[in-house]
């Protein structure tokens, strides 16, 4: 489903060019859950924003469902990333003036979908996430693992290719990261595609396939075998 | 402490730059403003002030005649009479209500006198000019006698010591017995005050309104007891006599002339809050016009508002950004009311800047704005030093407590912990300023509109006659009985020059009056009408059209004797269905009682004393019918070609064979009549400044509170881009908000401009209906700049980079 090739990302200031990726190669399929890891100023973020069409890359290619990423118009790009793409920040992201209803429903506006349509939708995921009580509170009034829950549900209503997540566990005490992480686990085990990026090696293990970067290359790559799902087989 | 808080404060300054300066400069607008309405304002609440007799003077006017119009003159007897049966009165004054002016000689000396005031000998009892030289008591009581100003005493005499000296004017000789100082402002402020107003016919004549009058009442007296006590003389002396006279009932007369009535206005207040003479004028340095007074206050004040409100707009607004700084201020010991000081001390150094700009921006626009007021207003005064400084201070207390006291309660937690900047406290008050800022800019767009509609409509209006061309050149000739052949001689002569086409005159003046009106009575109708005394062809010159019968004509001889004319109004005041070959008994009489005339002809109504005023009801004899010969002014049609040699022609036939002594004063007709509304044009510029000034601080206000206010969305701007937000639609959700503020600002803006512009138009007999098109206009243009001004900032706004605000908040 995505394809990049020697991604490169130089990031130029008036004194010195830095490179935040020198020559990314990666492959995810659809069904992968993916875990990005690495010591800070890596380039994994980088790596996450440009896959989400959020950043420019300086170079290569990066191919998401066939299609050429790089050199895209912003106003492409919007389009491909309202289509396709589902976000999952580590501070939730989620705007303090609209409502959790409000929030979910975002991107279904941009997406023109109808309103009759948009309230279904969102009801039923509202339900499937466990937060249909809390439709008609404001963010702030939500412990942090709802926020997160509203997060992943506004994620997921427009039933996107892949879901990009970025350290979701990060402002979460141990018990609520871990919810978070099941939730993302139940996904993935009913077919959805997800990237992660995560400092955790125990979120990580939540995930098929863990790449390591460093220095803004692709250091090592493993295979997880969780081993609760042993014990649970 | 103050040092800390000074390093603070400039540091803040220099973070903001652009915005600190229009703050300042915006402030330093509305401060200059009401300086300027301050100064008018005690300017014209200073008048007469000075006087100590202030409470016990009042001007005496008359209310007479079926259209109660009101009188500025008085007669001699009624004021005699006044005197003499009713005790409360102390002494009364007869005086010119207008300056007279004219040739004084002294010895080789010759000076034209603009400002004279000719009067009784009572006139420094009621106006008690400090006197300098000479009589201290009794300065007029000798006959011939005239008091000079202490300026004009040295323009004169120089070193000379004045007193006894023997000065002529307009050929008669007069003593100085007493030089007086002139204290401003003052109703009456006159170089030369000379004696002998009163002359004997005037004592018996109950019917000649001529002459001002002034009466000082003894100390605690009941004002309505005096008002009653000269009713009563009017009714007994006038009325009740007339009555008898026309053979009708008292009743019957009262309801058909009209109830005269008495009006006393203390001279304390009368500049402003008299009673506006319809005939003649109150006083010769005229009346205050209060509603001026109260528009300038109006306006600067709510221009003042506008930019005190985008100050606390902006401070609020900002003061999120320094959320953290009073955080730490709180945590390290800082008690609100420190904090509260230290705001509203940052708000009193940048209206100390502002009223400093505010006196700089007063000392080099004041000479235009005394050419607006037509006065002479400085900066100073001990009560102007005293208002400045309530100025500064109530602009501190309005500008600074409600800043301070928002900061002041932010919750140190809250604040120290982040996300603070995205509060959303005081966003309402912030956005109701908003829409009471766009209500001001509307009231100011739709009344600049309107004012100018109503302006151009009166200076394009069809005024029934045509000044094109024609000047008028004063005529001064003393002898009466002969000046109507002084008139047509120089007609004669005036009529051979090239330059000159036509050349006639009548008793009055466009712009001004007829110098003459009597009232008469046909079918039980009274009217007051105008009389235009004209020579043949007068008409024909001005251009104005005779709608049925004929003009005055000397090819019949009656046209001199028994024949009128009359203007569309008075025959409609009179319901004259067929007024060709009527028979008017007139207001003029002879030794063989009051004279009849025949109407032969039925004249357009034209425009002669402006257009506040409605078109009088006139009637129309020739000059040698009544032979009064009360024309000022010789009327002639030059052309346009050679003007100027034309007038230097006419200027030297006048310095040899007319006035010999004064210099020649020429007008255009056209001129002297857009005079009558000068003011008008004058609040038509002003209001154009004004506009500009508001609109401009309402668009800086707009712009500022737009930029922070997104400025603080930007995080929840990423967010929607991130989910697929399109410009377009990013644009429409950042601008919406602002265009409907726009919407009811303006909304609540046309209630008072509707209202206060049909007030303003009231005054006005011919005006323009307020039309729809300044509200559109102005509808438009709030709009259209709002847009501008939003859509450039949210397109900037747009462009910025996502992933920083999505990280790093």
């Amino acid at each position: 489903m995505i394809t990049i090739q020697n991604l490169t990302k130089i990031f130029r200031t008036e004194e010195l060019e830095t490179s935040a990726l020198s020559g990314i190669n990666l492959q995810i399929n659809e069904g992968d859950f993916l875990s990005i890891m690495g010591p800070s100023g890596c380039g994994k973020s980088t790596l996450l924003n440009i896959v989400g069409l959020l950043d420019s890359a300086s170079g290569g290619s990066y191919t998401l469902l066939n299609q050429e990423m790089i050199g895209l118009k912003e106003k492409e790009r919007s389009s491909v990333r309202k289509e396709n793409i589902g976000f999952i920040f580590q501070n939730f992201n989620l705007i303090d003036e609209l409502s959790v209803y409000d929030n979910i429903e975002l991107p279904l506006i941009y997406n023109k979908v109808k309103a009759s349509e948009r309230k279904v939708k969102v009801e039923a995921i509202a339900e499937k996430l466990n937060i249909a009580h809390r439709l008609k509170h404001y963010p702030q009034q939500l412990s942090g693992g709802q926020q997160q829950r509203v997060a992943v549900a506004r994620a997921l209503i427009n039933d996107p290719k892949i879901i990009l997540a970025d350290e979701p566990t990060g402002n979460l005490d141990s018990k609520t990261g871990n919810e978070v992480m099941e939730l993302l686990t139940d996904l993935h085990a009913k077919g959805a595609t997800i990237l992660m990026v995560t400092h955790s090696d125990y979120d990580a293990s939540f995930s098929q396939r863990t790449i390591l970067m460093k220095d803004g290359v692709v250091f090592s790559e493993k295979m997880n075998q969780r081993n609760v799902d042993v014990f649970t087989i | 402490m103050l040092y800390n808080w000074i390093k603070i404060f400039i540091y803040h300054l220099k973070q903001n730059k652009l915005f600190s300066f229009l703050n300042v400069l915006g402030l330093s607008i509305g401060i200059a403003g009401l300086v300027f309405a301050t100064l008018y304002w005690n300017n014209e609440h200073s008048y007469d002030v000075w006087n100590p007799n202030n409470e016990n003077v009042y001007q005496v006017l008359n209310q007479m005649g079926p259209q109660k119009e009101i009188w500025a003159s008085n007669s001699t007897p009624f004021g005699l009479a006044c005197k003499a049966t009713i005790p409360e009165i102390e002494s009364i004054c007869f005086f010119g209500n207008r300056y007279d002016g004219g040739l004084l000689k002294y010895k080789s000396k010759k000076l034209i006198v603009k400002k004279a005031v000719i009067s009784d000998e009572e006139f420094f009892n009621i106006f008690p000019f400090p006197i300098v030289k000479g009589a201290k008591t009794a300065i007029l009581k000798e006959k011939n006698s005239v008091a000079i100003s202490d300026a004009s005493a040295k323009l004169l005499f120089n070193e000379e010591d004045p007193i006894g000296k023997s000065v002529n004017f307009e050929n008669e000789f007069y003593t100085v017995r007493a030089v007086y100082k002139i204290i401003q402002p003052s109703a009456v402020e006159p170089d030369y005050v000379f004696n002998g107003l009163i002359k004997e016919g005037d004592r018996e004549s109950w019917g000649n309104f001529n002459y001002g009058l002034m009466i000082k009442v003894k100390k605690d007296v009941a004002i309505a007891a005096v008002v009653k006590k000269m009713e009563k003389i009017v009714f007994e002396n006038i009325t009740q006599k007339n009555a008898k006279e026309s053979g009708q009932t008292v009743a019957q007369f009262i309801k058909e002339n009209g109830e005269s009535k008495i009006i006393l206005d203390q001279l304390k207040t009368a500049r402003l809050q008299g009673t506006k003479a319809s005939i003649g004028i109150n006083f010769p340095e005229g009346q205050g016009n209060l509603q001026l007074v109260y528009i300038m206050m109006g306006l600067s004040i709510l221009i003042l508002v506008l930019s005190i409100v985008n100050y606390i707009n902006l401070a609020t607004a900002t003061a999120i950004k320094r959320a953290k700084e009073v955080g730490v201020r709180k945590v390290v010991g800082a008690s609100k009311s420190l904090i509260v000081m230290q705001f509203i001390f940052e708000t009193a150094i940048v209206i100390s800047f502002a009223v400093i700009l505010a006196l700089a921006i007063v000392e080099l626009t004041l000479p235009f704005y005394n050419d607006f007021l037509n006065k002479d207003l400085t900066l100073n005064g001990s009560d102007f030093y005293g208002q400045i400084v309530l100025i500064f201070v109530l602009v501190i207390v309005f500008a600074g407590i409600f800043p301070a006291i928002y900061i002041s309660k932010f919750e140190t937690l809250k604040v120290l912990k982040g996300n603070f900047s995205r509060s959303k406290s005081g966003i309402w008050m912030r956005n109701s300023m908003l829409v009471f800022q766009f209500s001001i800019a509307a009231f100011f767009i739709i009344g600049a509109l309107v004012v100018y509609q109503q302006v151009s409509y009166m200076s394009d209006k069809d005024l029934g006659f045509s000044g094109d061309q024609i000047i008028r050149i004063r005529f001064r000739y003393d002898d009466w009985e002969t000046k109507l052949k002084k008139y047509e001689t120089t007609k004669q002569e005036l009529l051979k020059m090239s330059g000159v086409q036509d050349v006639s005159t009548f008793e009055g003046s466009f712009g001004d009056d007829t110098n003459s009106t009597s009232g008469f009575t046909h079918n039980g109708i009274f009217v007051q009408g105008h009389n235009v005394n004209m020579d043949f062809g007068f008409l024909d010159m001005m251009k104005i059209k005779i709608l049925e019968g004929r003009d005055l004509s000397p090819e019949f001889a009656s046209d001199t004797v028994s024949n009128m004319l009359m203007n569309e109004t008075c025959v409609r005041t009179l319901n004259l269905k067929k007024p060709i070959n009527t028979i008017i008994t007139s207001g003029w009489g002879n030794d063989k009682g009051m004279l009849k005339f025949k109407i032969v002809g039925v004249v357009k109504d034209f425009n002669i004393t402006g257009l506040k005023n409605k078109i009088p009801p006139m009637i129309f004899v020739n000059l040698k019918t009544l032979g009064w010969s009360n024309f000022h002014f010789v009327y002639v049609k030059v052309n346009a070609d050679d003007l100027a040699g034309t007038l230097a022609e006419l200027e030297t036939y006048w310095n040899k064979n007319i006035n010999q002594d004064y210099p020649f004063e020429y007008e255009f007709v056209d001129k002297t009549f857009a005079k009558t509304y000068l003011e008008q044009l004058k609040q038509k510029n002003l209001f154009f400044i004004l506009n500009l000034i508001v609109i401009v601080i309402a668009i800086f206000g707009l712009f500022a509170l737009a930029s922070f206010s997104m400025e603080r969305r930007l995080k929840e701007i990423a967010i929607r881009k991130t989910l697929g937000a399109e410009t377009n639609t990013l644009l429409k959700e950042l601008s919406i908000q602002y265009v409907f503020f726009c919407l009811v600002g303006f909304l609540i803006g046309i209630f008072p401009a509707y209202l206060l512009l049909q007030k303003w138009l009231e005054d006005f007999a011919f005006r323009i209906d307020i039309p729809l098109f300044p509200f559109v206009v102005a509808l438009f243009s709030l709009l259209f700049l709002t847009l501008l001004v939003v859509l450039a900032k949210a397109y900037q706004v747009t462009k910025m980079d996502a992933l920083k605000y999505l990280k790093y908040e």
